[in-house]
């Protein structure tokens, strides 16, 4: 196992005799994109809405911008997009998801919100609701008397789901709420603010005791929950303008205690870029990610090439934090 | 694998069914040797066929509690390659951690099975087919399933043994939720709880039925699992070629009555036997092994 502590103090293997260029994580996403303009999963699996709408994040990102690359990821993006204004996992697929949040945002950093699949994107956004929570659902659960005995949290605080008709969980959610913050207020439909607020208020709620998020079950038969790095990452990147409140003040603690032991370098990637919005100081972390790739070359994930590139650079503009409590693009 | 396209029908004159058990005292054991011998019990087609092993990979764990202990990959992986296999790989598909990387790598999987972009597959992340459902059980009509589990010819189910605060136990049926990809699906993989996770379980497993399962209840886990429960020596390993009839044996072991437990009821039915009097055992008895697990208050009506 190596946890990037380990990295750290192992005899540094000679990377100067592996020449790697400056943005290697950058050149690696170029070099997987497939030839109809999006990313798979995996380098060489056909394309897919979440990592083509990574691998467009991290590559806007690149000075120069690859004009070419770009435009052939947002025509991907655009191809895929279904009737409704959500985007499916992937092109052909059916129904909308929670990669429409991520290729709305890519769309939206590279065209701006008025652009019209974004704006059909979010009003996708805004009208989906999950099903968990609804009064209809509460009634049949007391009816059962199951779920809640089970699972100990607020079940009226509504956020977004994975897929349609399921329920709240912490990534969808943050995803959203991440996309949200970069649009306009001009463009908010009326009681968007009731719904960001309703979000945040589910985040919170889902927040494991003692700090950090795990997927959305902080309490189950009483049991505090563990947290998990990519939850508790993306709850906190979402409630950044938040940072005095007490459970964003647990969550970057535990993400802190937690940075030395993590192994893998999706994980390593996103916890650093954390970190850095959160104004710790963290070491540069390209260097470990390359021995990461080393070692078992991401298992091809081209998501985590995304994140590793998006951590290898400044903070992206999406995760700037601003005075306003939401909106502010 | 057994797939095809063809609903799936009740059967009540289906022949019996072999499951061995062996003890197994801790992972320093000869674990190689003794899954050699368990899979000479039963003659599997796997010459020159390519082999899928799917363990319960779950979350990053350094106490070696959640996940597939990666000694019994290894034997495993060891044996249907000498048995003549053209290919044997590892694949997975976590249910909480997108990082799957992390979790291999905390199991030192590397370290047990050799360089992992040949040898392993994150099945959150593989290209899929949709596939419509051979039982119908839960409303999904149809399943979204990664190419390189229905490109397999042999499909191993390779579970911890453990009890499960949803369902009651997780074994080699269970186990078969980590083939749906998160990617699809997302992390949980909430879609099948909200479709049942019963007959969720019934649904995937009649659809893509494994060929095999080996269960590694080595080290299990007992109370508040899947995940926050505590280690059981229960020293087996458990296995065979009916899915149903190696869940009913570790039930049994775990001192639980398998008939009380709703996917199993469901899934004796259609893919396999469950009756005590239609699984033949080999190695050792149930009652020699038999090391009952402590259940959660919910689950107490589980118990023997």
């Amino acid at each position: 196992m190596s946890t990037v502590a380990q990295l750290e103090t192992l005899p540094v293997k000679e990377l100067n005799t592996i020449p790697l260029p400056p943005d290697f994580f950058s050149d690696l996403l170029r070099t997987a994109q497939n030839t109809d303009g999006g990313w798979g999963y995996r380098s060489g699996l056909a394309s897919c809405t979440e990592p083509t709408a990574w691998s467009l994040l991290a590559l806007r990102s690149q000075e120069p911008p690859d004009g070419k690359t770009l435009a052939s990821a947002s025509a991907w993006l655009r191809s895929a997009q279904l009737a409704k204004g959500g985007w499916p996992t992937a092109n052909g697929k059916d129904p909308g998801c929670w990669t429409t949040a991520l290729a709305c945002l890519a769309l939206l950093k590279i065209s701006g919100p008025s652009d019209s699949a974004v704006l059909r994107g979010l009003k996708w956004l805004w009208e989906t609701w999950p099903a968990e929570g609804s009064l209809l659902w509460r009634l049949g659960q007391r009816w059962q008397q199951r779920t809640e005995q089970i699972v100990r949290q607020d079940f009226s605080l509504r956020g977004w789901s994975w897929t349609p008709e399921t329920a709240s969980w912490v990534e969808p959610t943050a995803y959203v709420l991440i996309l949200i913050r970069n649009v306009p207020k001009g463009l908010y439909p009326p009681k968007a603010n009731e719904r960001i607020d309703l979000a945040e208020k589910m985040l919170y709620d889902r927040a494991c005791p003692g700090g950090g998020w795990n997927t959305g079950n902080p309490l189950v038969y009483g049991v505090p929950g563990v947290p998990r790095i990519g939850p508790t990452v993306w709850a906190l990147l979402a409630l950044r303008n938040r940072q005095s409140h007490r459970k964003n003040v647990e969550g970057i603690q535990w993400l802190e205690r937690n940075y030395p032991s993590i192994c893998g370098p999706g994980s390593l990637a996103l916890a650093n870029l954390c970190l850095r919005v959160y104004g710790r100081n963290v070491s540069p972390v390209e260097q470990q990610l390359r021995k990461f790739y080393e070692r078992n070359q991401f298992l091809k994930s081209v998501p985590a090439m995304a994140w590793a590139s998006l951590a290898s650079g400044g903070i992206p503009d999406w995760l700037v934090c601003n005075s306003q409590t939401r909106g502010g693009a | 694998m057994s797939y095809s396209n063809t609903r799936l029908v009740p059967s009540f004159n289906r022949p019996p069914s072999k499951v061995a058990i062996r003890a197994v005292e801790s992972y320093e054991s000869d674990v190689e040797a003794i899954v050699w011998e368990i899979l000479q019990e039963f003659n599997l087609p796997v010459q020159g066929k390519s082999v899928l092993l799917k363990p319960n990979f779950v979350e990053p764990d350094s106490e070696g509690v959640i996940n597939t202990n990666p000694v019994v990959i290894r034997a495993a992986r060891e044996a249907f390659l000498r048995m003549g296999a053209k290919s044997v790989i590892v694949a997975e598909g976590p249910g909480h951690e997108r990082d799957t990387e992390g979790i291999v790598e905390v199991l030192r999987l590397r370290d047990f099975i050799g360089p992992l972009d040949r040898a392993f597959v994150d099945l959150n992340t593989d290209e899929v087919c949709e596939v419509p459902t051979r039982t119908q059980a839960s409303k999904l009509k149809s399943l979204s399933l990664p190419k390189t589990v229905l490109g397999a010819d042999f499909v191993v189910s390779m579970p911890k043994m453990k009890t499960h605060h949803w369902v009651g136990v997780t074994l080699s049926l269970k186990n078969m939720f980590g083939i749906v990809p998160g990617s699809c699906y997302g992390w949980p993989k909430n879609i099948l709880h909200w479709a049942g996770i019963s007959k969720s379980i019934l649904d995937i497993n009649g659809t893509v039925r494994p060929d095999f399962a080996i269960v590694d209840g080595i080290v299990g886990m007992e109370g508040n699992g899947p995940i926050q429960g505590s280690a059981k020596a229960a020293g087996v390993l458990v296995a065979g070629d009916d899915p149903v009839a190696v869940d009913a044996t570790c039930a049994r072991i775990m001192g639980l009555v398998p008939e009380r437990i709703d996917y199993l009821k469901r899934a004796a039915l259609l893919l396999g036997n469950m009756q005590e009097e239609k699984i033949q055992q080999v190695g050792e008895s149930i009652a020699r092994t038999r090391k009952p697990f402590e259940v959660l208050p919910a689950f107490q009506k589980l118990c023997a």
